[in-house]
């Protein structure tokens, strides 16, 4: 029985060991014997030998694979696809702890690395990984499992069609702006999913209650964001932030760039939104049962998600990737991000947590009043030729 | 020199004149006060002394005295609403014999002497007639020996 | 073990009994039965008892010295606010009168521990809201003060610093200036506590209008300490039967008459205010003297018994301490604030959300180990 994480990887890297070892054996004869056969064209065995001495053949040779800086496969996996994702994550995370700690006159992370603790998501991801994984007895097996995984999906999907400038992007879209929001209407899925899997009534309690705020900001969210469509006229992220070379959306669309960090913090349930995770009350909510890499891999989630709103709102309202001509436009866009992401972290530190039902009366009638009312702004302003 | 107990006295004047040789006066000093009487007129004592505007019990307890083979119950009332008679304390003192160790509830008089009563049943064994918990409030819920702060409960260890 | 305590029973429909605690980290070593139906209460019933060390058998095992340390352990954070009234009752008993400056000692240590009891309350009040900015800043600024106790009583917590006679050692020199330091900056710290927590609207969402306690129902329940002072009625030991030297110190008793959790959050803090108040007014009236009247031999008393009343950090202690001429006593009775507290916190949960429960549970100023003795 696997026990734990680092158990599975060891399992994982034995098989490879054994496959790397045997492959010769069995794989060079039958390649011996295709290429005459079937014509096939394949790298030699002198090839793949060279690339391992000579950098500049193992990139061409990589590159031929499609496995190349430029291929498909590195945008996904690297740059600007999911390895990037998790580092902004786990930057984020740590930025967070010290953020917060500064503010409460603490000094937070420190021992982990030279510098003012930069190596504790490392020391983290280390300790997560050698926890055991402990699943409830009463628990619904393959729901348990399949929860974090289903997080880590959710996050990681979100990537695919959101640019970082106009070079840098996996995948182009004449609807990007809508399949971001489409995915991430699964969130209270996971969350229900996660919750009733646990079967304990404290996990249940807060799973009601994440679905309770969930569904409420919902609506909100995708209606603040119809401002912006409207004065563009399109859905397409990349004509968005173009149409922002002049004027950065948040001046004429004040009110739906509110809307949309409130609804942020909602749906990422960040403090004041933070109860379903309230623990004086219900200890951990939803994620109460969630140890060692199972917890890792839904907080990985929840944070790439985090990263995408908060690059959807700097696309959307402040202008993306648009700055002086002195640096790239990739470098301006991650200053923004990094603005935002402060913001989004900041209340943390100076607001205590909403009830249940304050928090679904401002997101049903508050909200949803304001952004209707910023949507008709918006439709004055595109009529009246602001933009 | 001698304390003034003016307000004391003023205040029990009332209550000797109702109660006349039933309740006993144990001592009236400055601001303290205290009085007896059998257990059957108990409750009525402690009517009276609830008109007279005490309004908040601050203690209740028992003693155990084995060589009289009785308890003696207590309450000490305090007031609170009323300025002038804030700092008396008023005790009221009765004695149940061990063999038969039971006596009236006064929640309904004061409310808040209900985990007081709860209390002292757990540790003596004295029994509150019309008190809806007689049941166990600090001590563990399987505590099967006899009520620990009777003398006959001897502590191990200690003699 | 009795059924309806252990199992959990669901009592059809929407009913849920849920057991907060022990094991919870809301709700320290206690634990609330709560019947929930959808999100309000509609029954609770407290159940202490789970650090009950029986401290009152034990001290009919003791000798009036030996008592102090072991009474104090119940409240460790307010340690001189439950040595004191004991200490007052035994020196009844034995006949003995402190010193003045004894008494002006007495009352230094008894604000500082208040000031430090407050500020640990507020701290854990402000993370059951949530806050954790409101969870740091006391506790670091308490260390502060305990800095300041711990110059006198030679430890952090419990000092065991009063004893019958008088104090056990005389303040050291340079007190008056560190603590007068720490008052400025305690003070310029307050009104940082205002802008972030008190003055919050989100923080007032959560506790105004929440767990309104009406006055009759303060006096009708025996509710005591700043709870009662929350609900209008201006009631404090330290003004009502003045012990040591607080007739000769000029204070306020801070009242307000919504009665709601707000209302005791603000009270706590303007006694904060006062503590510091009463400290300054001790500086300037202390007169050198001796600390303690040294009792030659083993303290016996006369036969006979003392109540004394004083004013600790969670409401009025009173101790009942019956003497039969031994030199150990022959029965000690404490009546602690919190467990006279108890009944109103049932009567505040009924009718209110569970959402609620840690802003109404921790506003009363509940703590386990005293009520268990």
């Amino acid at each position: 029985m696997i026990e734990t994480f680092e158990e599975f990887v060891k399992r994982i890297l034995a098989l490879l060991f054994w496959f790397i070892l045997l492959s010769p054996l069995i794989i060079f004869p039958i390649l011996f014997l295709l290429v005459p056969i079937f014509g096939i064209d394949v790298t030699t065995v002198n090839e793949i030998l060279t690339a391992s001495i000579d950098p500049i053949k193992a990139l061409k040779l990589v590159e031929e694979l499609g496995l190349g800086p430029s291929s498909t496969f590195f945008k996904v996996v690297a740059f600007p696809g999911f390895t990037f994702a998790a580092l902004v994550a786990t930057i984020t995370i740590l930025y967070e702890r010290k953020l917060i700690a500064k503010t409460q006159l603490r000094v937070g992370p420190l021992y982990a690395g030279r510098f003012e603790g930069f190596l504790q998501p490392i020391a983290d991801l280390f300790k997560l990984l050698g926890k055991e994984l402990i699943v409830p007895e009463k628990a619904d097996k393959a729901f348990f499992w399949a929860a974090p995984i289903l997080s880590l999906a959710l996050g990681a999907s979100l990537l695919a069609v959101i640019p970082l400038s106009p070079t840098i992007y996996i995948a182009r879209s004449d609807f990007s702006l809508l399949i971001p929001f489409a995915i991430i209407g699964f969130s209270p899925l996971v969350v229900l999913i996660a919750a009733w899997a646990s079967s304990n009534k404290f996990a249940f309690i807060g799973g009601l209650r994440a679905l309770h705020q969930l569904a409420a900001y919902e609506i909100p969210m995708l209606i603040s964001i119809l401002g912006v469509v409207v004065l563009t006229g399109s859905f397409d992220l990349m004509e968005i932030v173009e149409a922002q070379k002049n004027m950065w959306f948040i001046i004429p669309q004040f009110l739906g760039a509110i809307i949309f960090y409130i609804t942020i913090l909602s749906e990422l349930e960040r403090v004041p939104f933070d109860l379903p995770e309230a623990e004086t009350e219900i200890v951990s909510g939803w994620l109460t049962e969630y140890t060692g890499m199972h917890f890792g891999l839904l907080q990985l989630g929840v944070y790439i998600k985090f990263y995408v709103l908060a690059l959807l709102f700097t696309l959307l309202f402040l202008g993306g990737w648009n700055g002086p001509a002195f640096l790239p436009p990739v470098v301006w866009l991650l200053t923004k991000l990094f603005f935002v992401i402060s913001l989004i972290i900041f209340p943390r530190a100076v607001l205590p947590r909403l009830r249940l039902d304050q928090l679904i009366r401002i997101g049903w009638a508050w909200l949803i009043a304001l952004s209707f009312i910023n949507l008709f702004i918006a439709v004055i302003e595109s009529s009246l030729g602001v933009i | 020199m001698p304390k003034k107990t003016k307000i004391e006295t003023a205040l029990i004047e009332s209550l000797k004149k109702k109660f006349n040789t039933t309740i006993k006066e144990e001592y009236v000093k400055p601001n303290r006060i205290k009085f007896s009487t059998t257990s059957d007129n108990f409750r009525n004592l402690a009517q009276a002394v609830k008109e007279l505007g005490f309004d908040q019990v601050i203690s209740q307890g028992g003693t155990d005295y084995p060589d009289n083979n009785e308890f003696r119950v207590e309450y000490h009332i305090i007031c609170v609403s009323i300025k002038k008679f804030r700092s008396i304390i008023f005790s009221l003192m009765t004695t149940i014999p061990k063999d038969k160790p039971e006596i009236e509830t006064l929640i309904d008089i004061w409310p808040s002497a209900e985990f007081h009563e709860q209390e002292t049943f757990e540790n003596f064994g004295i029994t509150f007639i019309n008190h809806p918990r007689m049941e166990k409030l600090l001590l563990p819920e399987d505590w099967d020996d006899i009520p620990p702060l009777r003398k006959d409960f001897h502590l191990p260890g200690r003699g | 073990m009795p059924n309806s305590v252990m199992n959990v029973v669901d009592q059809g429909g929407d009913r849920l009994v849920l057991h907060v605690g022990p094991q919870h980290p809301g709700s320290g070593h206690f634990r609330i039965i709560v019947t929930v139906d959808g999100d309000y209460i509609v029954d609770a019933k407290p159940d202490p008892g789970y650090v009950h060390r029986g401290a009152e058998k034990m001290a009919e095992y003791r000798d009036y010295i030996q008592n102090i340390p072991h009474l104090e352990r119940p409240v460790i954070i307010d340690a001189s606010g439950v040595t004191l009234p004991y200490v007052l009752a035994a020196e009844k008993i034995i006949g003995v009168e402190p010193p003045v400056r004894a008494e002006y000692i007495r009352m230094i240590m008894a604000e500082l521990n208040r000031i430090i009891s407050h500020l640990y309350w507020l701290a854990i009040y402000g993370i059951f809201l949530g806050h954790s900015t409101m969870f740091m800043w006391p506790m670091g600024d308490r260390e502060l003060f305990i800095d300041l106790a711990e110059s006198i009583g030679g430890t952090r917590v419990t000092f065991s610093y009063i004893v019958p006679g008088g104090v056990r050692n005389d303040i050291p020199i340079n007190f008056k200036e560190r603590a007068l330091k720490t008052f400025d900056y305690f003070e310029k710290r307050i009104k940082e506590y205002e802008k972030i927590f008190f003055n919050n609207p989100l923080m007032a969402a959560r506790t105004e209008g929440i767990g309104v306690l009406k006055k009759d129902d303060a006096i009708r329940l025996g509710i005591t300490g700043s709870n009662l002072r929350a609900s209008g009625v201006d009631s404090d030991t330290r003004k009502d039967e003045p012990y040591c030297m607080y007739k000769k110190v000029d204070f306020d008793i801070p009242t307000r008459q919504e009665g709601d959790s707000y209302a005791r959050c603000v009270v706590r803090l303007r006694e904060l205010q006062q503590s510091m108040n009463i400290i300054k007014q001790v500086f300037d009236l202390i007169e050198p003297g001796p600390v303690k009247q040294v009792l030659g031999g083993v303290m016996r008393g006369e036969p006979g018994e003392a109540f004394v009343r004083t004013e600790a950090a969670r409401g009025t202690m009173f101790y009942h301490i019956v003497s039969d001429g031994d030199k150990i006593p022959y029965r000690v009775k404490i009546s602690v604030p919190s467990f006279r507290n108890l009944i109103g916190m049932s009567h505040l949960l009924i009718g209110s959300r569970l959402a609620d429960m840690p802003a109404i549970y921790w506003s009363l100023d509940y703590w386990p180990v005293e009520a268990d003795r």
